[in-house]
């Protein structure tokens, strides 16, 4: 609660939290408010601008745009959260497990990861989305999977830093178990890290995925997405210049957002006193931290 | 300068900030602008240089090539033996004449005298027989399929080139007037073949002098084409046809000056001050659809998807109006042009409704859509108006690479929205529609009494006056027993800028008597 407080008291973050609480809210009722069915091509109307009917106009079908727009959030950010999940999934437990559980288990992990971050994102979602079938769920799952070298990076850092930690060391010579010093000791200064990498991998995925469905890869038409709006609106730029701006701009809130929010994340938990007071000489909890979070910001960015 | 001027030519930060938001402003507004006050006049030209962003071939050589289209880009370097006109008939071309024997299974095509190929060889009959005889021998010939029939090729003096058949046919100088019928020098083939994929040996109005793979091609004239009298530009530049929301921009600012359009784009072509040629082609959207799968399997699904498309909306909306309803595989004024069939399944729901009725299907009927991103528009219309009727189809995308593997080879998809772009020889174009191997029957349908048919088309004389009705009822033979569904014709919408008009023959782009 205190980290939530601290996160509230930071005012990019209100802002940041304001703009993601709203696209939540239409990630969930977004299709349910909709003015106009998603799906319905009022043929007749095609192409139109904005209108007292159709707030934002028209798409190349006459189907409305406010409602795609809102309906399709629901598709662009599930299927964001679900690559963001997996990669987490994947990534946090190998992390802690890398700095926990012996050499060959490091070795090992580290050449998966090492081969994972040389992989591009897309062209591998188009390679699995080609040979798995052209579908959300395998797009989804090879982005998670590309993106866990990310969470595990992050985890095992910080893990590394606090397994060296006196207070640690104390605990296991006293006789705590490993999955009590896990939990007690690590768990917690862990978390905020995994939860910066989290809005970052968060806005990333959504970049992604617009970019699959700009693609025509993903989700299938005419299901409405952000990117498979921007995708078509471009084939009628003389017809519509302006109508890009919408899915252009929900995706910017979005994705700026999470960007904003995760270094509020990193502000708000991070000892900043502390870390000021401390001598360069002594490598305290919160430095082990504060260079994780550092290496989680040039992780994602990478 | 004194201080007192400082302040006038230094703006504060808030200032500089909003010049530059104006600025941008201005600038994202004139980017996305769809009309011009720039001129863009076809005056403006005298280059000798045509730029023409179409698409690249498959491959140089007319024996290999995979695509029918290819035979645009093709007769740019390659001759054919003969030609076709405004309504499908063979006219002379390298061939001046040609003459059937009285069984109809000996033809000789005699050849215009003083023929070259582009290196200056001679194009004799003998040259001319090789080429046919490597179109229909050679391993992995894409052409030998369609000429099965003939028994023997071989030269007669310098001019006469003898076919003979095994069965009377007289669909050939239709057939040579294609990639069929294109003369390679057998001089370059007979030292190696490989090399043709890149470097064309033809006797066109233009030689290649580079080629990068998917991304252009140079060529200059040819001085030994036979009608290079008429070629007036210089050089020649192939490109691929550019994204649809960059063309006009790319005409304009003269990367290209000839350019393929879709509709969405006429019109701000036009108000771009470029010239608009609309040019009627064989081109015909289709689905193809697969009889061996469900729901197609059963006859009552395929009928009432043919009078469930609205086919007048598919026009005006996904091409904005340009080209025209279609319900058989011929344009207007073809000779198989069926005028009976003008209307044959006019979008009737109710009626659609009706046949799935009385057939006693229960809908929604479910159905898988495959689409290649030909035209999003009419696939996703076409969606909407089966399920209007109770047929709900999913729409499957799929890469346009994969889309001949898959639903032409495989015969793995169950309904696909393509386009047909015409043979020379309307029998070809049967065989490939609804023949027992045709590339697009993708169910391998037959029909003996299309079969007889076409058998007495190709033993009429073209010029016989039964040949019209005999080829017109193969069409509504076709047409009423396939489930092919024809949807609309497709012409083609050139943008150009300082070039003069194209000849409107719909079957060939040609380029004599074009200026740049």
């Amino acid at each position: 609660m205190t980290a939530l407080r601290n996160l509230w008291r930071i005012p990019t973050a209100r802002f940041a939290l304001v703009v993601l609480a709203g696209i939540a809210f239409l990630t969930v009722f977004g299709g349910a408010l909709a003015p106009h069915d998603p799906l319905k091509q009022y043929t007749d109307h095609v192409l139109e601008g904005p209108s007292a009917t159709h707030w934002l106009g028209t798409d190349y079908v006459g189907r409305d745009v406010l409602s795609r727009l809102m309906s399709g959030t629901r598709l662009s950010v599930v299927g964001a959260a679900e690559a963001v999940i997996i990669g987490a999934a994947l990534g946090v437990p190998s992390g802690l497990a890398s700095a926990w559980l012996g050499p060959r288990l490091e070795w090992l992990t580290l050449r998966i990861s090492d081969t994972l971050v040389i992989l591009p994102f897309t062209v591998f979602a188009i390679a699995v989305a080609g040979t798995l079938g052209n579908g959300l769920q395998q797009a989804m799952f090879a982005i998670g999977v590309l993106i866990s070298p990310i969470f595990f990076r992050v985890t095992r850092s910080v893990a590394m830093g606090m397994r060296r930690q006196q207070y640690v060391e104390a605990a296991e010579l006293m006789g705590a178990t490993e999955w009590w010093t896990l939990r007690t000791h690590i768990w917690s200064k862990v978390l905020p890290n995994v939860a910066v990498t989290f809005a970052q991998a968060t806005g990333a995925a959504l970049l992604v995925v617009a970019s699959l469905s700009f693609l025509g890869l993903g989700v299938s038409p005419p299901a409405p997405t952000w990117g498979g709006m921007l995708a078509s609106d471009l084939d009628y730029l003389a017809q519509q210049p302006w109508a890009p701006v919408f899915p252009g701009l929900l995706m910017m809130a979005a994705v700026g957002s999470l960007n904003l929010l995760a270094d509020a994340v990193r502000e708000a938990t991070g000892d900043a006193r502390r870390r000021r007071r401390s001598t360069p000489r002594t490598a305290s909890p919160a430095q082990s931290r504060h260079e994780a979070q550092r290496q989680t910001k040039e992780t994602a960015r990478a | 300068m004194t201080r007192a001027s400082s302040p006038i030519l230094t703006p504060s930060r808030r200032g500089f900030l909003g010049l530059s938001l104006a600025a941008g402003l201005v600038l994202g507004l004139e980017a996305c602008g769809g009309t011009s006050t720039v001129g863009g006049s076809s005056s403006a030209g005298g280059t000798g240089t045509i730029k023409w962003a179409w698409q690249l071939p498959t491959t140089w050589d007319p024996v290999t090539s995979s695509a029918g289209s290819d035979v645009q880009m093709l007769a740019l370097t390659y001759d054919a033996i003969t030609a076709l006109d405004d309504q499908g008939n063979a006219t002379p071309w390298l061939a001046e004449k040609w003459t059937y024997d009285d069984s109809g299974k000996v033809v000789t095509f005699t050849l215009r005298p003083d023929l070259k190929f582009s290196d200056g060889s001679p194009l004799d009959a003998t040259a001319v027989a090789k080429s046919i005889e490597r179109g229909r021998t050679q391993d992995g010939s894409l052409i030998a399929p369609q000429m099965a029939t003939i028994k023997s090729v071989k030269a007669d003096g310098d001019l006469d080139v003898v076919v003979e058949l095994t069965e009377v046919d007289y669909q050939y100088p239709l057939l040579f007037a294609g990639k069929t019928g294109m003369v390679v020098n057998p001089a370059v083939f007979e030292k190696d073949a490989d090399s043709l994929a890149t470097q064309p040996a033809g006797s066109g109005p233009f030689t290649l002098t580079s080629y990068v793979q998917n991304d252009h091609a140079t060529l200059k004239k040819n001085p030994n084409f036979s009608a290079a009298d008429e070629i007036k530009v210089e050089n020649f530049e192939l490109y691929p046809q550019p994204d649809p929301s960059t063309a006009v921009a790319a005409a304009r600012s003269g990367q290209f000056n000839l350019v393929r359009l879709g509709g969405a784009q006429l019109q701000q072509a036009k108000d771009a001050g470029l010239d608009v040629q609309v040019i009627n082609t064989m081109f015909v959207s289709v689905l193809d659809v697969n009889v061996t799968m469900a729901p197609f399997d059963e006859p009552a699904v395929v009928e009432a998807m043919k009078y469930a498309i609205d086919r007048e909306k598919l026009k005006e909306v996904a091409a904005f109006g340009v080209g025209d309803v279609s319900y058989q595989p011929f344009p207007p004024g073809y000779v198989g042009y069926n005028p009976e069939l003008a209307s044959i399944y006019a979008y009737d729901p109710d009626k659609s409704r009706q046949v799935l009725a009385d057939a006693g299907l229960k809908t929604p009927i479910k159905a898988v859509f495959t689409s290649s991103g030909q035209s999003d528009a009419a696939v996703e219309l076409t969606q909407a108006q089966l399920k209007e009727v109770g047929i709900e189809a999913t729409i499957d995308s799929i890469p346009a690479t994969q889309h001949t593997q898959l639903v032409y080879l495989e015969h793995s998809k169950a309904l696909a929205y393509d386009g047909f772009a015409g043979r020379e020889s309307p029998v070809q174009a049967f065989q490939v529609l609804f023949g027992a191997e045709g590339l697009m029957n993708p169910g391998r349908t037959t029909n003996p009494e299309l079969d007889a048919q076409l058998e007495k088309v190709k033993r009429t004389p073209t010029d016989d006056p039964t040949y019209p009705a005999l080829l017109q009822e193969a069409t509504k033979i076709a047409v009423t027993s396939f489930p092919n569904t024809f949807l609309t014709l497709v012409p083609a919408v050139i943008a150009r800028k300082g070039v003069s008009g194209l000849p409107t023959r719909p079957s060939l782009r040609r380029f004599e008597g074009v200026t740049a």
